[in-house]
Parts: C-alpha cells; sequence; structure tokens
C-alpha cells in the first residue's frame, strides 16, 4: 500500500507537465489574442468581407467610414472616398498604416478583457474622429489632377493634420481589378523621396549657425550654355541657370546650386549632418498617435566625397526625405524651432460617447533655434515674394521653398516637384508639403498645387 | 471538534452547490430567453431533468447514505452543466438526447460505486468485464464504416454509441483488479495482453487518439503496480519504434499530425480548426462573449473536439481555465486519498482514471491550442457525446470510490 501510494505522487509530474502546457497555452493566446482576433476570418468583425467596426469622421463630423445594417459604408462623395482612403484604410488590410488596418483594436472596441464583447453590446466598436478635413483632401486631391505623389497639410502650433493626399488612389466602393503601383501606400507616411531643393532650407540653416559672414558672402554662378557651373573636390555641380555674381538671399531665391555646393563644401560634412540630425534626420520619428509609423529621412555622408557632400547639400546625391518629417520640420521653422508632433487621430470615443483617447499638442523637441528658425523664416519669405509670386498665395503671407529632384540619369526621365512652405499669418498657422512625382520643374506643378490647397485652407478657416 | 468540522462541510456543500445551481439557472434563463420558442421546451426539459437529478443526487447521498465529500461530484455537475449549456445552444434538438445520456451516465456511476463496495465480486467480474471489451471492440472493428476517418462508431437502431469510450471504463477496471490479486509475472502478462488487445484494435480502427489514451493508462496502472521503471522505459521504447514503423509505412497517418505547430500557415487547410478554435478563443476575452453569442459554434465539431475553444470565446478564458484546474483537482484528489485507501485495488483504479482524464484533456485543449498535435478527443464531461459522458461519469465512480468516507456511511462497514 505505502509502495503504491508512493508511486501515485509520480503523477505530479503529470500535473506539472499539463500545468506548464496549459501556461504556455495561455500566454500565446494572451500574446497573440490582439492578432488573433483581428484575423480576417473573424467573423465577429468581418460579415462577408465587410469589415464590422466604427465610424472614422473627419474634423468636423464627416463620415468617411461606418457601418451600417452590417455593412462597411464610405462617404457619399467618391472623390473624397479617393482622397482619403489611404488614411483611412480599406476593410480588408491591403492598406497598413491605415486607420481601419492600425486602428482596429479601437474601432472594434476589442480590449484583452473583454475580447470583442463590445462589438457584440453596441452592434459596433469605437468611434474615431480625425483631425482631417475632407473638404481641404478634396481639394488636395483634385488639385493632384493625373499626377500621382502626396500633399499634407498640419497645424503648426498644434500638430493637428488636416490633409493627407496620396496618389494614385482608387475607390474602395468600387476596387478596380487592375492594381497601381503605389495605390495601397500611405505616400505620407511611408513614401521617401529625394528631396531636391527644398533640402536648401537645412544646407542653408547649417550655414546661418555656422557662418557669421553669410551675409557678406558672395557666390558666383558662371558656364556656358545656360548652365552654370562649380568645381567641388574632383568634378563638378551643374546649376539650373547661370546666375552671375549673387549673394546668400538670392541664391536661396534662385535655388542656385553653385551657391549651395560651394555652401555645403565649406561646412563639410559633420556640421551638415549635425544640423540635419537635429531636425530629426537619420532618427526614427514618434509614431503617429502611437501607432503608424513614419519612414526615415536620411542624410548619409559618412564616406563621402566632396564632390558627393556638394550634391548631398543641394538635395540630390543619397538624401532621402519623408513627406511628413519634412512637414514637421517645416512646421518647426513656422512655429520658431520647436518641432510640435504631427498626428491623425483626434479622440477615440465609444458607442456611449465616452472620450477613450483624446489627442494632444506634444512637443518633439528643437528642430532649430530660435534665431536660426526667425531667419529661415525670413529666407522663405523671401522666396515666396521675390520668386514665385505672393499673388499665387494672397493674404497667406506664404513663406516657401521649392525642389525638382532628379531621380534619374536618363535623359527622358522626368523629375519630382516638390514645395514645402507654411503661412506666417498667425490666422493660419498651416504648413504645407506637396511632392508631384514624374513632373517638372516645380514652380509650374507643385506649386499650384500648394496655391489650390492653402487656398481652400484659407477659405475654409479664414476669419 | 468533529461536530464543528462536518457542520463546516455542510455549509461548504450548500454553498458550492448554491453557486453550481447558479450558475446553471443563468445559463439555461439565457438559454430560453434567446433561443426560438420551439426550442424553449426542450431547454426547460433538459435543465429541469438536469437540476432534478443533480438535487436528487445530493439529497439522496446525504440524507439516506450520510455522505458527507461531494468535492468530485460538484466538479463533475459543474463540467457536465457546461457542456449540456452548449449542446442545448448550438443543438437543441439534441439537448434531451444528451441529458438522457447524462442520466444514465450518473446512474452508471451510482451503480459502479456498488459494485465496487465488494472488492470479491470485482475479482469475479474482471475476466468477464476483460474478455467483453476486447469483443467489442473487435466487434466494431469488423463492423463499423468510417465516420470522420475513423472505425469507432457503431449504429444499434437509430442510436450511435462509441464502444472503445466505455471499454475505458472496463480497461481500468480489469487493469487494477488483475493486479490486485496476484503480483505476479503471469498476472502482468495477462494485462500486458489485454491491453495490447485494446490497443492493437484502436490503432486498427485509426482511432489514433483513443489507442494513445488507452497506452498513458496502461502505464500509469502498470507503473502503479510494479514501480518498475525499466521494463515502462522498455514498453515505451517499442511503442515508439512501433509508432514510427507505423508512420513509415502508412505516410497518410503522419499526414494527419503533419501540420502540428503550423496551424497558421494551414489557415484553411489542416491548420482550419485549430486557428479557429484561436481566432475565437481571443475573441472571448476573460468573460466571454455570452451563451449563445459565438461564432466558433459554426465550425465542424465545435462542440465536441473544439469545446474549449467555445468556452474560451462564450464563457471566458476564466471559466475555461476553472475547468483545466477540474482536472488537475480530481487527480490531486485521488493521489491525497490513494494513501489512506482500503486497497491498492483502489488507489490505482482512482489514480488511473483521474490521469486518464488529466491526459485525455491534455490532447483536446492543446491539440487545438497546436500545442499538441490534433488527435480528435473529447474533453471530459464537457464535450458533447452521449458514450463520451456515460464513460467519464463511470470513472468518476473509481475516484469516488478510493475516499474512504464513501463506503463508511449507510453501507457496509469495513
Amino acid at each position: 500500500m505505502k509502495s503504491i501510494s508512493r508511486r501515485s505522487l509520480t503523477l505530479y509530474l503529470l500535473i506539472f507537465l499539463f500545468l506548464a502546457g496549459s501556461f504556455l497555452s495561455y500566454y500565446r493566446l494572451a500574446v497573440n489574442a490582439d492578432k488573433w482576433a483581428m484575423n480576417k476570418a473573424n467573423s465577429h468583425l468581418y460579415t462577408d468581407g465587410a469589415f464590422t467596426a466604427g465610424d472614422i469622421t473627419d474634423r468636423n463630423g464627416t463620415v468617411l467610414a461606418a457601418t451600417e445594417n452590417g455593412e462597411r459604408k464610405y462617404n457619399n462623395d467618391i472623390t473624397v472616398r479617393k482622397a482619403t482612403l489611404q488614411t483611412v484604410g480599406d476593410g480588408a488590410g491591403y492598406i497598413a498604416s491605415g486607420i481601419q488596418t492600425a486602428f482596429k483594436d479601437e474601432l472594434t472596441g476589442y480590449t484583452l478583457r473583454d475580447g470583442i464583447f463590445n462589438l457584440k453590446r453596441y452592434g459596433k466598436g469605437n468611434n474615431i474622429e480625425l483631425t482631417l478635413d475632407a473638404d481641404i483632401c478634396k481639394a488636395a486631391y483634385r488639385a493632384m489632377g493625373n499626377y500621382d505623389g502626396v500633399v499634407g497639410v498640419m497645424n503648426y502650433k498644434t500638430g493637428e493634420i488636416i490633409c493627407i493626399v496620396s496618389t494614385p488612389s482608387y475607390d474602395p466602393l468600387n476596387k478596380p481589378s487592375e492594381e497601381k503601383e503605389g495605390m495601397y501606400l500611405n505616400k505620407f507616411f511611408k513614401g521617401l523621396y529625394t528631396p531636391g531643393s527644398t533640402f536648401k532650407i537645412l544646407t542653408l540653416a547649417s550655414a546661418i549657425e555656422n557662418i557669421p559672414d553669410l551675409e557678406d558672402m558672395t557666390f558666383e554662378c558662371k558656364g556656358k550654355g545656360g548652365k552654370g557651373q562649380v568645381q567641388i573636390g574632383e568634378g563638378y555641380v551643374y546649376c539650373s541657370g547661370v546666375h552671375g555674381k549673387i549673394d546668400i538671399e538670392k541664391a536661396f531665391n534662385q535655388s542656385c546650386n553653385c551657391a549651395f555646393a560651394e555652401l555645403a563644401d565649406t561646412l563639410g560634412k559633420e556640421k551638415l549632418t549635425a544640423t540635419a540630425e537635429k531636425a530629426g534626420f537619420n532618427t526614427q520619428m514618434n509614431k503617429i498617435n502611437g501607432k503608424i509609423a513614419c519612414s526615415k529621412s536620411t542624410l548619409k555622408l559618412d564616406n563621402s566625397s566632396a564632390l558627393d557632400i556638394g550634391w548631398a547639400g543641394i538635395g540630390q546625391y543619397t538624401t532621402l526625405v519623408s513627406p511628413c518629417h519634412m512637414l514637421t520640420l517645416i512646421s518647426s521653422i513656422a512655429n520658431g524651432g520647436t518641432a510640435t508632433s504631427p498626428y491623425v487621430v483626434n479622440s477615440i470615443i465609444t458607442p456611449g460617447g465616452k472620450n477613450l483617447y483624446v489627442a494632444e499638442t506634444q512637443t518633439l523637441g528643437e528642430y532649430f533655434s530660435s534665431a536660426t528658425a526667425e531667419k529661415l523664416q525670413e529666407y522663405m519669405r523671401s522666396n515666396v515674394k521675390k520668386k514665385y509670386g505672393d499673388y499665387r498665395f494672397s493674404g497667406l503671407q506664404m513663406c516657401g521653398k521649392t525642389g525638382t529632384a532628379e531621380i534619374s540619369d536618363s535623359e527622358d526621365a522626368k523629375p519630382n516637384a516638390l514645395f514645402a512652405g507654411f503661412s506666417s499669418n498667425p490666422d493660419y498657422p498651416f504648413a504645407i508639403i506637396v511632392v508631384v512625382e514624374n513632373s517638372s520643374y516645380s514652380i509650374s506643378t507643385a506649386v499650384p498645387v500648394a496655391t489650390k490647397v492653402m487656398t481652400a485652407v484659407k477659405n475654409a478657416y479664414g476669419k | 471538534m468533529d461536530k464543528v468540522k462536518q457542520k463546516g462541510k455542510n455549509v461548504n456543500l450548500a454553498i458550492m452547490l448554491a453557486v453550481v445551481t447558479l450558475f446553471q439557472l443563468i445559463c439555461a434563463v439565457t438559454l430560453i430567453s434567446k433561443g426560438e420558442s420551439e426550442n424553449r421546451m426542450r431547454v426547460i426539459i433538459t435543465f429541469g431533468g438536469y437540476l432534478l437529478a443533480e438535487y436528487a443526487y445530493f439529497i439522496g447521498a446525504r440524507l439516506i447514505l450520510g455522505r458527507r465529500g461531494f468535492e468530485v461530484e460538484l466538479i463533475a455537475f459543474l463540467l457536465t452543466g457546461i457542456g449540456l449549456s452548449i449542446t442545448a445552444s448550438v443543438y437543441p434538438h439534441l439537448a434531451i438526447k444528451q441529458l438522457i445520456a447524462t442520466l444514465i451516465g450518473i446512474a452508471g456511476f451510482v451503480a459502479l460505486q456498488i459494485i465496487l463496495r465488494d472488492i470479491d465480486l470485482c475479482m469475479r467480474l474482471r475476466y468477464p468485464a476483460a474478455f467483453l471489451s476486447v469483443g467489442l471492440l473487435a466487434f466494431t472493428l469488423i463492423f463499423a464504416g468510417f465516420t470522420n476517418g475513423a472505425k469507432n462508431w457503431l449504429y444499434i437502431g437509430g442510436l450511435s454509441i462509441q464502444p472503445s469510450e466505455l471499454v475505458k471504463v472496463a480497461f481500468i477496471f480489469v487493469g487494477a483488479a488483475t493486479l490486485e490479486r496476484l503480483q505476479s509475472n503471469k498476472s502482468l502478462t495477462k494485462f500486458i495482453l489485454f491491453a495490447l488487445g485494446c490497443i492493437g484494435t484502436l490503432f486498427l480502427m485509426y482511432d489514433f487518439g483513443t489507442a494513445l489514451i488507452f497506452f498513458f493508462t496502461f502505464l500509469v496502472i502498470s507503473f502503479m503496480r510494479s514501480g518498475d521503471v525499466r521494463t515502462l522505459i522498455l514498453i515505451c521504447a517499442a511503442a515508439v519504434l512501433g509508432g514510427i514503423l507505423i508512420l513509415l509505412f502508412k505516410p497518410y497517418v503522419a499526414s494527419r499530425f503533419a501540420s502540428f505547430g503550423h496551424a497558421w500557415e494551414n489557415f484553411d487547410t489542416t491548420g482550419y480548426q485549430q486557428t479557429r478554435v484561436m481566432i475565437y478563443s481571443a475573441s472571448g476575452g476573460l468573460f466571454g462573449v455570452g451563451l449563445g453569442n459565438g461564432k466558433l459554434r459554426n465550425i465542424f465539431a465545435a462542440t465536441e473536439d473544439l469545446i474549449f475553444g467555445v468556452v474560451c470565446e462564450e464563457f471566458g478564458w476564466i471559466m475555461a481555465a476553472a475547468i483545466l484546474l477540474s482536472y488537475i483537482a480530481l487527480l490531486v484528489y485521488s493521489i491525497k486519498h490513494s494513501r489512506y485507501a482500503r486497497s491498492s485495488f483502489y488507489a490505482i483504479c482512482a489514480c488511473a482514471a483521474a490521469a486518464l482524464m488529466l491526459f485525455q484533456a491534455a490532447l483536446n485543449v492543446f491539440g487545438v491550442n497546436d500545442v499538441l498535435p490534433m488527435t480528435g478527443v473529447t474533453l471530459p464531461f464537457v464535450s458533447r457525446g452521449g458514450s463520451s459522458i456515460m464513460s467519464c461519469w463511470m470513472l468518476l465512480a473509481f475516484i469516488k470510490a478510493v475516499d474512504r468516507g464513501t463506503y463508511r456511511y449507510g453501507g457496509v462497514r469495513q
């Protein structure tokens, strides 16, 4: 008898193994529950492929996506649907950074504790109010015409992003059978572009901080056949025009490559990199609303020759910027040097009307000293006044910088046109980034888009 | 002192019974309020009958037999109630059938306790039980057709039974009884032959899950009896070798287990059931979405093989954990009472029965969660199935019999 009861103790080993298996099962469940519950095969959330979730509205309450009678509906206006597609996201999860994918848990009311019970209780999940303005997005989508690219507008005081448009887009209610490259991508967050001359803002910032007699300097841009050139190191950097002898303001107005390549050469890689890194280059920006990652802007000059640095100083070479970061950077200049964290989700509200989350304005730190920011404001204002034309942005006291980025060595390749700017009128504290892919000179494509969008902003937020 | 202690136990029983009853009433009310009118009567009959049987048992055992401890039965009634609720919710037309099987199981539980009281009777019954078991399995092997890939179902009239479930009871009974009388090599050889007969037929039926359960139970009984680890290791080695040979010569057997650990990569094929269990378990959260609100119930075998997922989804992870702990509690109870058992027969019976249930629960729960290969066995007491529920309640008699208190009052005093 005794031996049998002693042997029975061995069965505790079985209990131990059973407990271990149970812990493993529960551990895997707890760790993966979120991912598993959000699976497309979960018929609590997907009825006939349609996503059952809370409403997504813009800042004015315009419904961008909603579930009605078990069907996922989008805005009535096809242009609004296309304009907001990549931000709102699709129901099927093709657009990874879309709110419908990134905020699935919130939209379905899913929590680890209650599972999808809230969805059962209310018939729908939490509602999300975005900072976007559907009308501005629509205006921006129209302004882009048939071009592919990005438009982003944010309030540089608060960080609210009021407009994101990424093209090509499509109508989520009538998805085309043929896929276009980039249509599932929100290029505002995920895109990376060669900045071209918009990078001269950073070269200028570095020069303001490191070269005391910058304003007394003169640059020489000479050449033949309408193209200026300057020797840097072993080779030449070319200019779009022949600007002759110019000072820094004129060089910035004319976007003279010779002058800025020379500045970059004078500054050297350490100073240029230091300025760029302070302004957020080479670092991953905080996720937008803690959920949506933004691609990283990069300036890598470690093993670069003097000529490479010269090209980098005018936004070519291997330099890349993310539109979201570039807009944050422009906003920081407008905001006196301090960068404000951009955000796209304003609040998350339960079906019962309780606020689960309300976004707050957060600072990302100082991108530029206030003195530098003030100088940059002046030079960028001068660009609009003296070069692009104030008439394009009447009443906005616009500041800005264009860029035309060569993305291929091929002769018939079309460049990307960029515009980055902001209104210095305190009534319209908005900054804008425009990228028009495969277009032509920025003044004829990116600037008109910026004009249309900023005019829409002015009309909507005018006092 | 003794009186105080006794009083305490009575209060505990009353409280626990009240909690279990309340839970079952909530389930019943939920089903009645949600169900279609034609199903209401079925739910009322099912739960009415079940609660009646529950109270009849407790009142009879307490007042007539003067028993005190009811932990084991409370656990069984709780688990059976959960299973019955889910059956009544998913298949209302099968609820009364499941209730009848449960009642037969409870009757078997009581009857087996009466038989187990008399060890001499048990010894006389062991040969008939052994031959009946092997005969029944052999009969099934010859006459059964394939159901879901295994030949383990017999159809008699309108009833379908799974003989291997009932043979589980006989297997433990025969194993423990044989070893009790003659602790000799001869009796061990006989048991090995008997076990080989049972497990072999199960293999031929392609019921690998049940075969594994029998093999495991065989190991537990043999070890409890002989304590001979070396022999057991040899047997295990032989079994593993045999298993490998089977997999080599019958590769389609291996394909059944091929998706183990890769359920998500075989999302719509061999991992279909497991991934759905995980998706819907995750949807349940700690407290579940509520009885009747789940979606896993629409997946094939939801109330049998996948029932743990249904519990996670509709009753929540906490209730599911309580079910897991129940099997542990039964085994701990058996181990603890083995020390004071009147005879090694009871100790071996109880430990083998409780270990069998724990092992079967492990195969079921870990199978659907992709921690172990899925073998398609039922979750004791909870899964729907008449043979299964009868078998579980009868196995419970072994656990009940090990407690000296069971036969102390109102019956033959030892």
